[in-house]
């Protein structure tokens, strides 16, 4: 019968859709590999901890420490001590979700086969850690980054991010970096190599000194706090002799010239945001004070050959309205078209950071020595030429050279780490933090939780607050100190 | 109506059966009113249609009729339908004038028609003449005020901008709230395609939805299905309601046709633009300064000295005068042309309809405009006796060109926070860039924002081609198959510029093109069976069996090139980086099967029973069956028992239904994946790979949304009762409802802490509960035969609780793009939406603590409510005016107690710019409050400070992320306003080829009241989408005035 044909043609058409059991097999994402090898999460996190210190975090920290005076926006902001909204991209996703899961993807991938990988992962994690609570205090560490398995990670204390806490379960950040090295040595699989090591091209003794020079600039941070560990954390680093003592061993990660390959010093400062910071004053006259004004020459543009600078609270001088009037980072800052390196751990840091440790803590050596071996190391760096070394080192002996009571000399090195951290600004706050040095005023217009008081710490960022039950809520305020700190 | 159905198709078959040998004849007769005066227009036909004609002007007709057609049919407007035996060859008729008819019929979920009385939950219907021709170009924005239990709200006065609509609150915590569309029986897509990311994130460029794509002028009817039970049949996609749109068809009669040309010309202004002081300009602190954004320099008129920087050390002095209108100047006069012709003929069994239709509009931001056209064909045959085949397609265009919009640099974004007063706005427009093609600005290094608008802007070209065809076959008198099957695919290809030395972001020039493809397939298998006589006579029966298939594509394909070579060259062959382009696509297919039966007993009590199971390809292989049913009852009290009817209750009918509605998850969120590396914002952004020297290093980063492999379907389960009532032989209707709902273990984006390496995973979580109640109400205060008064009004309250979301987590954000400090979330025990922000501390009494040293506000806390963007209740009303040939319809809607945060009216008053910021400028302020003297004590603020920190956006009253910056957005809106004359028919001969002209005048968004909010509150950065009640920087609502023009033919 005709019509029956029409059924069996309808229902048939209809039944062929259904009895095909892989209709509706379509889920596999095709946008999206489900692994990928550990070379190609490393760029991601060593691109992620460079972000993290050369962006928002480094940048409220050069206006707390005076390098830069805020003119706009967020730097504006930031200078007057308002710190609202600082940091949730660096905290979400250039640390926490950028490199600390990601290395402990890594770690978890290559641990067994590969160390290599797991190593360099310690290394940088250590050093992400300790961005992370040196701004912040207490921070999610021993359970932090690691998804589902801590779906709200605990906030360990400072003093057991440094120190370890084996009641609670907590490495200290020296055995990670230890742990790290030691996975150095061992016999690896897969290795890092140029083509995906953007700080080291996978040279392995490179990255062990970086994990020393690591562990002596957390000593350094707790040698106020904890002067015992500090110590012998200290002597293991110099008995061992293998941290970065030369320029071209320097920690730090490269960028480009092209819009997305820049570095974020070159894309806020040139780019997008040149008119929201500039030199302080206040550096100038520090700078001014030790005749050190040819180097801050190299680290600063100086407009028609003079550094045209302004207060901290106040707004730019009349006149200077763009950035080419201003007195904005160099090019060994933010490089030419945006290829300069952002610098974490370099030559210059260690051997002032030896010399201050070996002063502080009553270390056999010879702490000026290593005091004008970290000076030379920096002006060589940024490029001033052996002349004008020399010229500097003669005319200023005493500048160049340690001397007077521990105070005195203490006093001397951080000063000289506070000119040399310039670009690395995190550096120079921790520092103040810690001895109080060099002295800062208040800005000529101050906000914030307390106005008469420079901020001692970051406020914790709005994300954690409000989905982690943990996060001190209400959120420490920022004139009590970090445990390491005064 | 089945059974009508049943009876006309019975009679039609036999009538073809007959006709063989039938034989004509003449009849005619004369049709008057029951006070014997003639009748002009009145239809005569036989029941079938197949003959028919009309009374002239002396009410008189003549019909030839074959002599197997013994009954006519006499209907028209406003006058009882009558049916007269033919037992001569004159038959007179007398019509009385009509108990006002309640509607009778509406179109449900697959197309089906049912009689409204049998329906066991709430639809609403609204005819052509209620949307088309009242200054909306867009179906969702023609609803506006006019539907119960509906929220509808617009991103801006843009062209084309999108328009959020919800039915019956929030369902979906995650997932997409709005209704399903649904042309001619097959589901379309209302998508909103793209929302800028990475560095482009937070700026907005008023993206159509896609629904903009529907000619309202061709819509013959919208349906609005509210409660998941009435779309029960359409699956999980119309769990938050469904919009039934019924295009126009052919129904004038065998032979006939009705063809009509309908333009519009109308101006849009923009509307609700804040107000500004034109006492003090560009300066801080009271000093003149080139280089400020803010307005709070020197007075105006003030002697220029060097103090106040007016005088310069040259000597020479500073222009400094107000520009009052400078803000209003940047807004051009927005106009739009929109013409559209159709053409309908035959009758219910043949017919075929055409149309085409334009709109043409130039927008109120500059450099913004929208063209679109529609062509569309369909048709419906009786190929052979039991077997008929329709079909319908329908080609749409779309050019649309928008400027970026949103907080930082965008054209709004500069102008809201970077515009000082004394600034001559129309100036820097059409000098907006100098002779080398700089941007050209008084204040150095800032954007001017018509450059924004005229050289980065934003343009998208829509192709969409939707349509579907049917095939119906009778196989016995009470048993149908039939097969429909729609397709709708569209391309979208956009593009987005920025030209070389653009300030702020993207300064190297960039070109991004994005092709965007969605295609839907859906085929939908039906077998009904019916019978008259179930057991016994007074027990009718339908049942229904139908297979669905759904296949949805999606692909988006972006080329972006950066650091361009050549100015104004706007090819991904001119730039030097690519490191932005990608493709990402996704497919999802469904296969549901469906039963539905309704039993009628002695047409009073009406029961119907569905059930529906879908195989989902999104959910895991275990848990991708699921099953859902509704059950509805409908009893009319009236019918059931007569005796209870009277002068004054002519109708009752009361009503429940219960409904359970599943939902399958979004593609590929069962497995984890790794996506490309990017980081940053808008002030400095890295994205992989990248190119390090010689070197270009990949990188890839576990996506920070934790997967999961053992999600299940989630359910809404729903309820309602209702009840409609007639009074006054109908000339009173109630329609009221109350429904609550209840949403469980939705798949959702759930937000964990960043400390744990993401920042949220797909879980089953979460239990929302909305309650509330809707009131349709209808009156003819007055009917007589020159002047009618009709009022049509609604009423809806929703209130919804976000009951908990899991273990631990007390709040989560809304998917979408908000700020840090200002997050648009759900919250437990909070309705669904409200704001986290910033809150300033308050004592017991809820005064607000300065500090003691500052004078400014205490640091507030993060993360608390701040804004509510629900309403408590809304109304509409229209009142409708009928003289003659007059008609007057006036709309009013009103809106209680939603809240905005509005960072427009934050960044003004911040800074200085607002009307308010003018009062005591140059003497000390103190902010209203409270300090803290010793624990629990308090005295009343007495700290002096100046102007500009009272105003400042951190601590002081210009609080951009605080809830100093929440207002309430209660307005009352006149929405539509339309004054028409129709030319009586009477007028035109019976040779005229033109039958009818209709003029108007209409006016749309013509007033509102909202006292509490400095700009016009109906505005929304998102648009469509889950995100409500948060402005940031958007473009302003419109105003609309304009005419039409309708010819019949």
């Amino acid at each position: 019968m005709k019509i029956n044909k029409y059924i069996i043609g309808l229902l048939s058409a209809t039944l062929l859709f259904s009895s095909c059991k892989k209709f509706v097999d379509v889920n596999q994402n095709p946008n999206a590999p489900t692994d990928v090898p550990p070379s190609l999460l490393l760029p991601t996190t060593q691109v992620g901890i460079a972000n993290a210190s050369s962006g928002e975090l480094g940048r409220a920290a050069s206006v707390l420490v005076q390098h830069n005076a805020g003119i706009g926006s967020q730097q504006f902001s930031f200078d007057q001590f308002v710190l609202d909204g600082l940091g949730n991209n660096s905290w979400d996703y250039e640390l926490f979700i950028g490199s600390i899961n990601n290395l402990v993807i890594m770690i978890n991938k290559t641990q067994a086969t590969s160390p290599a990988y797991a190593g360099i992962a310690k290394i940088q994690m250590a050093y992400a850690f300790s961005l992370l609570t040196d701004l912040w205090g207490d921070v999610p560490y021993s359970q932090g980054g690691q998804g589902l398995l801590f779906p709200q990670p605990r906030y360990d204390k400072q003093q057991d991010i440094y120190e370890g806490n084996t009641g609670l379960g907590i490495t200290s950040l020296f055995d990670m970096v230890r742990n790290g090295i030691a996975d150095l040595g061992k016999t690896t699989v897969l290795a890092p190599s140029a083509a995906d090591d953007m700080i080291y091209k996978g040279d392995l003794l490179k990255w062990k000194r970086a994990g020393y020079s690591l562990m002596l600039k957390l000593a350094n941070t707790i040698s106020v706090v904890n002067p015992t560990l500090a110590k012998t954390v200290t002597t293991e680093v110099i008995t061992a002799n293998n941290y970065i003592n030369a320029n071209n061993l320097d920690f730090e990660v490269p960028f480009g010239t092209a819009t997305g390959s820049q570095s974020y010093h070159y894309a806020f400062n040139v780019v997008n945001r040149p008119l929201d910071q500039m030199l302080s004053t206040r550096f100038v006259t520090l700078v001014r004070g030790l005749n050190d004004t040819v180097r801050l020459g190299k680290l600063y543009t100086k407009p028609g050959g003079l550094f045209v600078s302004t207060n901290n609270g106040a707004a730019a001088p009349t006149g200077a309205s763009t950035a080419a009037l201003r007195s904005v980072f160099s090019s060994y800052i933010v490089g030419t078209a945006g290829e300069a390196p952002v610098r974490m751990l370099t030559n210059f840091q260690s051997n002032l950071n030896l010399a201050e440790n070996i002063v502080r803590l009553g270390i056999t050596g010879n702490a000026d020595s290593l005091y004008k071996a970290g000076i030379r190391a920096h002006m060589t760096k940024i490029g001033m030429t052996t002349t004008e070394i020399a010229t500097y080192f003669t005319d200023n002996p005493l500048a160049v050279t340690l001397t007077g009571t521990t105070a005195n000399q203490l006093q001397q090195i951080v000063t000289q780490k506070y000119i040399a951290y310039t670009g690395m600004e995190i550096e120079a706050y921790n520092d103040y933090r810690r001895t109080g040095i060099p002295t800062l005023a208040l800005p000529l217009v101050t906000q914030g939780d307390n106005p008469s008081v420079i901020p001692k710490r970051y406020p914790y960022v709005s994300s954690e607050l409000s989905s982690n039950p943990n996060a001190p809520n209400p959120r420490t305020k920022t004139d009590v100190k970090v445990w390491w700190g005064l | 109506m089945h059974m009508r159905k049943i009876i006309v198709t019975l009679t039609v078959v036999l009538l073809f059966v007959i006709n063989a040998t039938a034989q004509n004849r003449s009849v005619s007769g004369k049709v008057t009113d029951d006070k014997g005066k003639p009748l002009q227009g009145v239809s005569v036909s036989s029941l079938d249609g197949k003959y028919g004609t009309m009374t002239g002007k002396d009410g008189n007709y003549i019909l030839a009729l074959p002599t197997t057609v013994k009954t006519l049919l006499f209907t028209s407007v406003d006058l009882e339908t009558n049916t007269i035996a033919v037992n001569s060859n004159t038959v007179n008729a007398t019509m009385a004038a009509a108990e006002k008819k309640l509607q009778e019929v509406v179109v449900t979920a697959l197309g089906i028609v049912k009689d409204k009385r049998a329906l066991g939950y709430a639809t609403q219907s609204l005819k052509n003449d209620q949307i088309a021709n009242k200054g909306a170009i867009d179906v969702i924005s023609s609803l506006q005020g006019k539907v119960s239990g509906v929220d509808i709200v617009g991103a801006s006065g843009a062209p084309g901008a999108s328009v959020n609509i919800n039915i019956r609150g929030i369902q979906s915590f995650n997932g997409n709230n709005q209704p399903l569309f649904v042309v001619d029986g097959i589901p379309i897509s209302n998508d909103v395609d793209t929302r800028n990311a990475g560095s482009l994130g937070t700026l907005g460029n008023d993206q159509s939805n896609r629904a903009l794509d529907i000619d309202p002028n061709n819509i013959e009817s919208v349906n609005i299905l509210k409660g998941p039970a009435a779309a029960a049949l359409y699956g999980s996609r119309a769990s938050s309601g469904a919009i039934i749109i019924t295009t126009k068809k052919g129904a004038a009669g065998k032979g006939k046709a009705d063809i009509s040309l309908n333009s519009n010309y109308s101006f849009q202004h923009a509307s609700g633009l804040p107000k500004f002081q034109n006492q003090y300009g560009q300066g801080a602190n009271g000093v003149y300064n080139p280089a400020s954004g803010l307005s709070f320099g020197p007075a105006f008129g003030a002697t220029p000295t060097l103090a106040n920087g007016l005088l310069l050390v040259s000597g020479a002095t500073v222009p400094y005068q107000a520009q009052p209108n400078n803000y209003a100047d940047f807004f051009d006069v927005g106009s739009t042309w929109d013409n559209n012709l159709s053409i309908n003929t035959g009758d219910v069994n043949q017919n075929n309809s055409f149309s085409l239709g334009n709109v043409s509009q130039k927008g109120i931001l500059p450099n913004t405009k929208l063209e679109r056209s529609n062509i569309s064909f369909g048709t419906n045959v009786v190929v052979k006796e039991r077997l008929k085949i329709g079909g319908k397609v329908t080609y749409t265009n779309i050019g649309q060109t928008g400027v970026l919009t949103g907080n930082g640099n965008s054209s709004l974004g500069r102008l809201i926070s970077g515009l000082p007063r004394n600034v001559d706005m129309l100036f820097y427009k059409k000098n907006y860039k100098n002779p080398d093609g700089s941007n050209n600005w008084p204040i150095a290094g800032s954007a001017n924002p018509a450059f924004y608008a005229y050289e980065n802007p934003v343009t998208s070209k829509v192709s969409r081609i939707n349509g579907n065809v049917s095939l119906g076959l009778d196989i016995k008198s009470w048993l149908n198959v039939s097969y429909r099957l729609g397709i709708d695919a569209y391309s979208d290809r956009k593009k987005q510029v920025f030209a070389i030395g653009t300030i702020g972001q993207n300064t190297t020039g960039t070109v991004s093109e994005s092709s965007y493809f969605r295609s839907e397939i859906n085929g939908d298998l039906l077998i009904t069976a019916k019978t008259n006589k179930l057991f016994t006579k007074n027990l009718k029966a339908t049942l229904l069996v139908g297979q669905n298939v759904n296949q949805r594509r999606y692909q988006r394909v972006t080329a972006r090139g950066d650091q361009l070579a050549i100015p104004n060259y706007y090819n991904v062959n001119n730039a030097s980086v690519f490191t932005n382009s990608g493709e990402f696509t996704t497919i999802q297919r469904l296969l549901g099967y469906y039963a539905q039966t309704t039993l009628s007993f002695k047409d009073y009590l009406y029961l119907e029973l569905t059930g529906r199971a879908d195989k989902s390809s999104t959910l895991p292989k275990d848990k991708n069956l699921f099953f859902y049913p509704a059950a509805s009852l409908s009893f009319v009290l009236t019918d059931a028992i007569p005796a209870i009817k009277s002068n004054i209750l002519s109708y009752a009918k009361v009503r429940g239904s219960w409904a359970k509605v599943g939902k399958d998850a979004d593609p590929y969120i069962l497995s984890q994946s790794f996506l490309k590396t990017s980081y940053g914002n808008n002030v400095a952004l890295t994205t992989f790979p990248i190119t390090a020297g010689t070197q270009t290093y990949a990188g890839f980063a576990a996506n920070s949304t934790i997967a999961s492999s053992s999600l299940s379907p989630e359910f809404t389960t729903s309820s309602e009762i209702g009840i409609n009532l007639g009074l006054w032989k109908n000339r009173l209707s109630i329609d009221a409802t109350y429904f609550s709902s209840e949403s469980k273990d939705q798949i959702l984006q759930l937000t964990i802490p960043t400390s744990t390496g993401y920042d949220s995973r797909w879980a089953n979580a979460g239990k929302m509960t909305n309650k509330g109640v809707e009131l349709l109400v209808n009156l003819v205060a007055i009917s007589s035969r020159t002047f009618k008064w009709e009022v049509t009004a609604n009423y809806t309250k929703i209130k919804n609780n976000v009951e908990y979301i899991a273990p631990g987590v007390t709040s989560s954000s809304i998917n979408g793009n908000a700020f840090g400090g200002s997050v648009p979330s759900f919250m437990v025990g909070q309705p669904y939406g409200i704001i986290l922000g910033n809150k300033i501390p308050t004592n017991a009494d809820g005064r607000r603590l300065v500090d003691s040293t500052t004078g400014l506000y205490r640091t507030a806390i993060a993360n608390q409510p701040i804004s509510n963007p629900n309403p408590d209740y809304t109304f509409g009303i229209t009142n409708s005016f009928k003289f003659k040939a007059f008609t007057l319809s006036v709309l009013f809607d009103y809106r209680h107690g939603s809240q905005i945060l509005s960072w427009t009216s934050a960044l003004l008053k911040s800074s200085g710019a607002m009307d308010i910021t003018s009062i005591d400028r140059d003497k000390p302020r103190i902010l209203p409050g409270v300090i803290e003297t010793a624990g629990g004590k308090f005295r009343e603020n007495n700290i002096q400070i100046p102007a500009q920190s009272y105003w400042n956006s951190g601590s002081g009253y210009g609080g951009l992320q605080t809830d100093l910056n929440v207002y309430d957005a209660t307005v009352l809106r006149l929405r539509e306003m339309s004054l028409s004359y129709e030319i009586p028919p009477s007028e035109f001969s019976s040779k005229s080829v033109i039958t009818g002209v209709r003029f108007s005048v209409f006016g749309r968004n013509l007033w509102y009241h909202a006292p509490q909010v400095p700009i016009d509150p109906e505005v929304n950065t998102q648009g469509a989408g889950n995100i409500r009640g948060l402005e940031l920087q958007s473009g302003p609502n419109s105003r609309t005035i304009g005419v039409n023009v309708k010819l019949s033919f």
